[in-house]
């Protein structure tokens, strides 16, 4: 008897594990829905992210040892050959998989999942083993080689919502994190119950100068990121992996003709 | 910190402990009294204008503890409506920057040397007034040149002032990314000397003749959002977009269709785009058969063969333009930069003019209704002014030189010999926040606030297409010993004396804008009923803008069309340089990172990965696949790229979509001064460029000059981040598309 | 089973015990050697590593994992042989092994150590490395079990403490005979270290059985680290890494690479220690025997691993393997492909195994092919991932370069310091040996 019951919390524990970040349901599901078809692979994305998550500016020298950190990058593909050629922009950022891979790597808990789906990383915490990195597939993950410094006075630029990391500490897309909390924080102010949608703005939507990305909890049908989402030219990058990724791409639409 | 001068061991001992106590320390908020606005952990956010090229977009930036943070578009400004670009958020890195002019200096011994002495403020502008001072009684007021780069609203209007009373009619502006082939162009062919307005949002085929407007032509963030729009903005509408130039560009890389016909014969093209279009009876204008007969001699076939564009594809093309609801052509880069820009701008104008895309949703709009009433880039005189003021200071008739916001050292090819001609100017004055060349060929420097301090106001060219004028303001406090421009140039005026301080009464530049508001304000009270002018200052402040969105087009008549008939002219451009000595063509590009060069001191733009190449920290020459295999070069083999006018050595890039028998250049490295991020980076290709110009714009044709390459045989890294360009097969771009 | 007659029981002791307790200058210029090479090629590098952060070695984004983790799988791998030998050969009772065993599993302790170093090399931030370990602590915060690295600190811990009770535990009879052949300082330290050993039945009895026990407990042990070690990579969805045959691959190469280490070792011992008489032909021939099954097998699984990722035809694997067969690292690959797989098959001959100077090249050779193997993992996979945007390159610096060397000193540093402490041969299990005495004994 008292094997059975134990049995079946193991059993009901089991079935825990193995659900994305053990949560029964996400709070929010923040997700990014990034139409290609109005992706120019501008950058200003990227920027905006360097400046609102504190990045580091690492030199040229860094820079050539494939030492930057650049939480989201855009990827070139070529397609064809001259003069029937093309080029394809993808912005590639941490895609905040359900069943993130990176997840498992991390034998200190430094890189988990939230109650809201983000992966989340937390540096204090974090002891440099670059498993996560290596398990990425993605490969949206950056490392601290170093201590990384501001010539004086570029560190009075910093954010002081987000934190300056050291070395030997992983690092990576929070989804601007805290901007969520200050959204949170200010629909707790005004006696919601939730955020509404388009309150959370990520530094690179924001940014975003021909409105490629949107955002949005994908709980919500209403949001816009759910109506994006379900565009017939959705799709996430390595599905064939499982990932479940919290970004969804429109495809680029191609000319008829 | 003036106790220094005590000099001895104990004061200079105290006031060391007290920098350490004061390092120690951190103050939360860094004053005694700090302002009300001013609440610890909470951020507020200022409007005020982009300074980084010349769209003029609102911004918002966001402040704590008397730091500024961030730069986001302004959501309520109609120019950047939210959004902003790369170089615009890289604005923090203007004012936080490391190599910032600090205080006012003077060149300590000669121009060459480049090191300077710290002066005082007072000590500097008694100088400068002095000298102008008694050149203004002597008659000599003319001895006095002003140069800028494109600066407008009320600074530009201030610098107007100063000159025309001091007496001097040398106030001129140079800034190499001005569309000066444009301007002309659109004079001739529209009788306008503002810049339209280019409907790109409502357009539904985009016909680009080398403009790269999602990234470096005229409004880059407003084109880019529009440009969203045209793709996937309307239900089941999708607007296509075709790109004409010889080495893709961003531009070209999000254009469905990409042309790269040979290079300097794009404006051609449009006319067998026109020819066609007339030939199929697609314009039915009743100027009908004036155009017929200009443009009989541009038929497809001759066309074909002179752009390398087959015929196929002109009848295709000219046909799709025509049956589009809204079509649109634009100019710009190379195809407005060669020995015949301003016939090509004509050339693609007039295509606009057949297709009826004017005053046309999708189309073109003229926008004679700014808000205040300077016509901006008026004052741009382009590389023939350069040339004259070159010489002009070479003979010796420049006494002064004042230059804020342009380097032409950088900026002018080399043969310009522009370094060489300051040498025989006695008094160079440079107002500047940083020393880029031609700062440090100064005697004195004048350490500005950057745009972020500052007060001023500006009004978009191209603008929105309907009235629209912006407020800078100074976000946070100056960070150093330094001022506003404005407040430089009526400073000066106190002290040259005369008529100046009793005509330019404003204590300040905030004076002054409001001044100015004010007077607009007062001419405008029919469409701002129901606020007075501390309401309506208050509000356009707290908004960084104000516009009448209401008001579109004042003049929605049709051009005429004789003008431009009578201006079509064969525009094949001229290339310096014998086909046989030297087979390539050399393109030189303005790059979405730096622009023209201002951007290369910025360490978030050196770091920032070309758009097109991934490139980061430095310059090379990009040369067609099979080119370079049959020249046997790979990438990072340094090459020596020679022109009649020059030769540079970069490191080869391999670039697939560059047409053959091209080698394309980034311009906006190469600096030799410039502060510790852009100084000797990469080449300049301004110093391949042989000086030769349209003489209907005076602008320089950067476009026309020819080249060889030669394999030196050294090797140099590329750092880029991109790995393998190809997806191998991947779905990385998404599942198999059924166009593929 | 002696090459040079056998020896009477106090030559036994005196040949074993004056390795101990007589100390040359050689000894001690070799010890002086060593020494300094651990510091300079491997603490001041990393000292240096420590101060400037990982930065220094030649790892970036391409490349999360580069040459430390590839030794710390060698160093585990060559832990391999001793213990998992030792207790293989005493279960089955094979009576070659008696001379071989207590070095060998010293090897473990020592290579298992030298592993773990590089784990603390390879952190970014080594100085929260307990942060691993299941500590109560106030904020009621585990590991993450499901790490396969946290199944590495659990199996690495649980091998070291396996192996180094069981060769205490071995060596315990032999601590007593260095007690009654000291005096002084030394013989009450050993007094200490052998438990007050007196020999009786009974205590023959017990230890028998302890170490039976523990010799059963530990083979699966063995087996299970170096799978474990293997999930590390395997358990990646990486291309290249995320193999089904890693586990069976890693421990066949683990006791590969480990037995050409005893060759070496031995080799060592033999000839610095003069331990001729009891290290002999047999050993030698019987090893290379074992060297060479496991070099079919290692060969067989390898073609196995080649195989799978062709025919299973996903793009992300045959790329992956493209780069390893013909990328730059190629001519690496296919050294190690020789080393591994051909220059063994001479053990085939009789001539190679009966020569200690031709096996102890083959035994190197072995085992520089399986250093590179672990390299040729860890990067050719990494810089071949899913994005080919990301693709890139990995070589190692000149730091990871020097502390590799320097792990070569620190493992010969702790093998003399443990000559001097603890008999290198079996001296009680060699005289197990020994025919029927002589009276003088
Ligand atoms: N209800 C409640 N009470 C608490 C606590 C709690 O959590 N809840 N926490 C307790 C704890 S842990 C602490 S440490 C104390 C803190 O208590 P206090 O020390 O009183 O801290 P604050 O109220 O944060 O700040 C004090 C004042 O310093 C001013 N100030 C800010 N910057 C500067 C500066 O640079 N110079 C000068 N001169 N003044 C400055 C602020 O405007 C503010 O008026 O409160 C304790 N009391
Ligand atoms: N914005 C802002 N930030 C500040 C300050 C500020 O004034 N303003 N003050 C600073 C100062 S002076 C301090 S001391 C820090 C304080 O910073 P924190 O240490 O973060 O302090 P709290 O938020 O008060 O408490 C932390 C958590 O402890 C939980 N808690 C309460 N009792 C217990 C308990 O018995 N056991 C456990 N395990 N948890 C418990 C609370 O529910 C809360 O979630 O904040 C600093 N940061
Ligand atoms: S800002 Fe927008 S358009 Fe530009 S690269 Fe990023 S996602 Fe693409
Ligand atoms: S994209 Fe990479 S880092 Fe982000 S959640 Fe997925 S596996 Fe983790
Ligand atoms: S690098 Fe940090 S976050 Fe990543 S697995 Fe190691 S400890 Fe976890
Ligand atoms: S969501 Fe925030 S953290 Fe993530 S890439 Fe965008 S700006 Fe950076
Ligand atoms: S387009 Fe020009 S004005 Fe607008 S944000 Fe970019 S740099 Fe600034």
């Amino acid at each position: 008897m008292k094997w059975g019951n134990d049995l079946s919390t193991f059993v009901e524990k089991f079935r825990q594990y193995l659900k994305p970040g053990y949560y029964d349901e996400f709070d929010y599901h923040w997700t990014m829905t990034i139409d290609l078809d109005r992706c120019t692979g501008c950058e200003a994305c990227v920027v905006a992210c360097q400046a609102e998550n504190n990045l580091p500016i690492v030199g040229e020298k860094r820079y050539a040892q494939n030492r930057e950190i650049k939480w989201i990058r855009i990827e070139r593909y070529w397609e064809g050959e001259y003069p029937d050629v093309k080029m394809g922009f993808i912005p590639m950022l941490c895609q905040h998989c359900d069943a993130a891979p990176c997840e498992i790597a991390c034998p200190v808990f430094a890189t988990y999942h939230n109650q809201d789906g983000l992966n989340t990383q937390i540096y204090n915490r974090c002891i440099g083993t670059r498993t996560c990195a290596v398990y990425c597939p993605y490969e949206v993950r950056y490392f601290n080689w170093f201590t990384y410094t501001w010539d004086e006075p570029l560190e009075q630029q910093l954010n002081p919502d987000v934190t300056v990391r050291e070395k030997g500490v992983m690092e990576k897309c929070t989804f601007c994190i805290q901007r969520i909390r200050l959204a949170k924080d200010n629909a707790k102010d005004d006696d919601r119950r939730r955020v509404r949608d388009g309150e959370v703005v990520p530094a690179c939507v924001q940014s975003c100068p021909t409105e490629a990305m949107a955002f949005g909890d994908s709980n919500d049908p209403e949001a816009k990121v759910s109506k994006m989402m379900k565009n017939p030219r959705g799709y996430t990058v390595l599905e064939e992996l499982n990932t479940t990724p919290s970004i969804v791409y429109l495809k680029k639409a191609h000319a008829e003709s | 910190m003036q106790f220094i001068g005590a000099g001895s061991l104990g004061v200079a001992g105290g006031v060391l402990y007290g920098e350490s106590v004061q390092k120690d320390v951190e103050l939360l908020i860094p004053q005694v009294v700090p302002p009300e606005d001013y609440s610890p952990g909470v951020a507020s956010w200022y409007n005020t204008v982009c300074n980084q090229c010349s769209a003029g977009c609102g911004i918002s930036v966001r402040i704590r503890e008397g730091k500024a943070k961030k730069i986001e578009g302004n959501p309520v400004h109609p120019v950047s409506q939210g959004r902003l670009c790369a170089r615009g958020q890289a604005g923090l890195n203007v004012l936080y920057n490391p190599d910032r002019i600090r205080s006012p200096l003077q060149n300590a011994t000669s121009r060459e040397s480049g090191s300077f002495t710290e002066i005082s403020w007072d000590e500097a502008l008694t100088t400068i007034g002095s000298r102008i001072g008694r050149l203004r009684i002597e008659g000599n007021a003319s001895r006095v040149r002003l140069l800028t780069g494109s600066t407008r609203g009320g600074l530009d209007e201030l610098f107007a002032q100063f000159m025309s009373l001091l007496g001097s009619d040398h106030y001129q502006q140079y800034d190499f990314t001005d569309p000066g082939a444009l301007r002309a162009a659109n004079r001739i062919a529209f009788g306008m000397d503002q810049l339209p307005h280019y409907d790109i949002k409502h357009a539904d085929y985009l016909l680009s003749f080398g403009a790269d407007y999602l990234a470096t032509w005229l409004s880059p963030v407003h084109y880019s959002l529009a440009y969203g729009h045209l793709r996937q903005g309307r239900d089941g509408q999708r607007g296509r977009t075709v790109q004409i130039e010889p080495r893709m560009s961003l531009s070209g890389a999000a254009a469905d269709e990409w042309i790269a016909a040979r290079p300097g014969t794009e404006g051609l093209l449009a006319l067998g785009l026109a020819h066609e279009l007339l030939r199929a009876g697609s314009y039915t204008g009743s100027d009908r058969d004036e155009w017929a007969s200009a443009l009989q001699p541009y038929s497809p076939a001759m066309v074909a063969a002179e752009t390398d564009v087959s015929v196929d594809t002109i009848v295709r093309i000219a046909r799709e333009f025509a049956e589009s609801t809204a079509s649109l052509a634009i100019a710009g880069g190379a195809t407005a930069a060669g020995t015949n820009a301003v016939a090509s701008v004509v050339a693609v104008n007039a295509l606009n003019y057949l297709a009826g895309n004017l005053n046309q949703p999708g189309g073109i709009f003229f926008n004679p209704d700014p808000a205040f009433s300077a016509a901006a880039g008026s004052r741009q005189v382009g590389m023939q002014g350069m040339l004259d003021l070159a010489e002009a200071m070479e003979a010796g008739d420049v006494e002064v030189l004042i230059v804020h916001d342009s380097n032409p050292v950088h900026a002018l090819p080399e043969n310009v010999r522009f370094r060489q001609a300051m040498e025989n100017v006695p008094l160079v004055v440079a107002l500047s926040s940083f020393h880029d060349e031609t700062t440090d060929m100064a005697d004195l420097i004048l350490p500005t606030n950057t745009y972020l301090e500052s007060w001023g106001d500006d009004v978009p060219d191209p603008g929105v297409g309907f009235p629209v004028a912006s407020i800078s303001q100074p976000v946070v406090a100056p960070l150093y010993d330094t001022l506003p421009v404005g407040d430089i140039v009526l400073a000066l005026a106190r002290r040259i004396g005369g008529e100046l301080p009793i005509r330019m009464p404003w204590g300040t530049m905030e004076e002054f804008i409001k001044a100015r508001w004010r007077d607009e304000y007062d001419g405008r009270t029919a469409g701002l009923e129901g606020q007075d002018f501390d309401a309506f200052w208050q509000a356009s402040l707290e908004a960084g803008v104000w516009g009448q969105p209401g008001i579109v087009a004042g003049d929605p008549s049709m051009p005429s069309s004789a003008a431009m008939i009578a201006a079509l002219a064969n525009p094949v451009s001229e290339f310096a340089g014998d086909e046989s000595d030297y087979p390539f063509v050399l393109h030189p590009y303005l790059t979405a990172t730096f622009l023209d060069g201002r951007g290369a001191n910025l360490p978030w733009l050196q770091e920032l990965p070309d758009p097109m190449t991934s490139v980061v920290y430095g310059s090379w020459a990009e040369l067609n696949p099979a080119t370079a295999e049959d020249l046997g070069i790979r990438e990072g083999d340094v090459l020596e790229v020679e022109t009649p006018a020059g030769s540079v050595s970069v490191p080869a890039l391999i670039f697939p979509a560059l047409r053959p028998g091209v080698v394309a250049m980034p311009i906006g490295q190469g600096h030799t001064a410039y502060g510790r991020y852009a100084r000797n980076r990469g080449a300049n290709p301004m110093d391949l460029v042989s000086m030769q110009i349209d003489d209907r714009s005076g602008d320089l044709a950067w476009a026309a000059t020819r080249a060889r390459v030669r394999n030196t045989g050294e090797r140099l890294q590329i750092i880029k981040t991109d790995g393998v360009t190809r997806t191998l097969g991947r779905q990385i771009l998404g599942p198999k598309n059924d166009h593929a | 089973m002696f090459d040079h007659g056998q020896p009477s029981y106090a030559e036994v002791n005196k040949d074993i015990l004056s390795v101990m307790l007589e100390t040359g200058p050689r000894y001690w210029m070799l010890l002086g050697t060593t020494m300094s090479v651990a510091v300079i090629f491997f603490f001041m590098p990393w000292f240096y590593q420590l101060i400037v952060g990982v930065g220094a070695a030649g790892m970036s984004r391409n490349a999360y994992w580069g040459t430390y983790l590839s030794n710390f799988i060698f160093w585990i791998g060559l832990s391999h042989s001793g213990t998992l030998l030792s207790a293989i050969l005493h279960i089955t009772n094979s009576p070659w092994r008696k001379s071989v065993y207590r070095s060998a599993e010293a090897m473990t302790l020592f290579s298992l150590m030298t592993a773990a170093l590089f784990v603390m090399v390879h952190l970014g931030r080594v100085w929260f490395v307990h942060w691993s370990f299941p500590i109560p602590n106030q904020m009621g915060l585990w590991p993450n079990f499901r790490s396969p690295l946290m199944f590495d600190v659990m199996a690495i811990t649980t091998y070291l403490t396996a192996s180094s009770i069981f060769i205490y535990m071995g060596s315990v009879p032999d601590f007593a005979a260095v007690r009654d052949a000291s005096t002084g300082t030394r013989r009450r330290l050993y007094t200490i270290f052998s438990f007050g050993w007196r020999g009786t039945a009974r205590e023959w009895h017990t230890l028998g059985w302890a170490y039976t026990f523990f010799a059963v407990f530990v083979i699966p042990l063995a087996v299970s680290v170096h799978s474990i070690v293997s999930w590390d990579f395997a358990l990646s969805i990486v291309p290249g890494l995320h193999h089904t045959i890693f586990a069976p691959y890693f421990v066949c190469g683990a006791i590969y690479s480990g037995t050409a280490g005893i060759v070496t070792v031995m080799y060592c011992l033999r000839k610095f220690l003069n331990f001729e008489r009891y290290i002999g032909q047999v050993h030698l021939d019987n090893l290379g025997k074992l060297l060479l099954a496991l070099s079919l097998i290692w060969s067989y699984i390898n073609m196995l691993e080649l195989f799978s990722s062709w025919y299973g035809g996903s793009s992300f694997e045959l790329e992956a393997l493209k780069f390893k067969l013909t990328g730059f690292y190629a001519p690496l690959y296919w050294e190690m492909i020789l080393f591994c797989a051909f220059v063994p098959l001479l053990m085939f001959f009789r001539k190679f195994r009966w020569s200690w100077n031709k096996m102890l090249l083959i035994s190197i050779l072995i085992n520089i092919g399986m250093l590179t193997e672990r390299f040729i993992i860890v990067a050719t996979s990494q810089p071949r991932k899913f994005l080919p945007n990301a693709f890139g390159f990995y070589f190692p610096s000149w730091i990871e370069i020097s502390i590799t060397i320097g792990s070569f000193a620190i493992f010969a540093t702790m093998f003399l310091i443990f000559i001097k402490w603890v008999p290198a041969i079996s001296i009680y299990e060699v005289k197990e040996t020994l025919k029927p005495l002589r009276r003088d004994a």
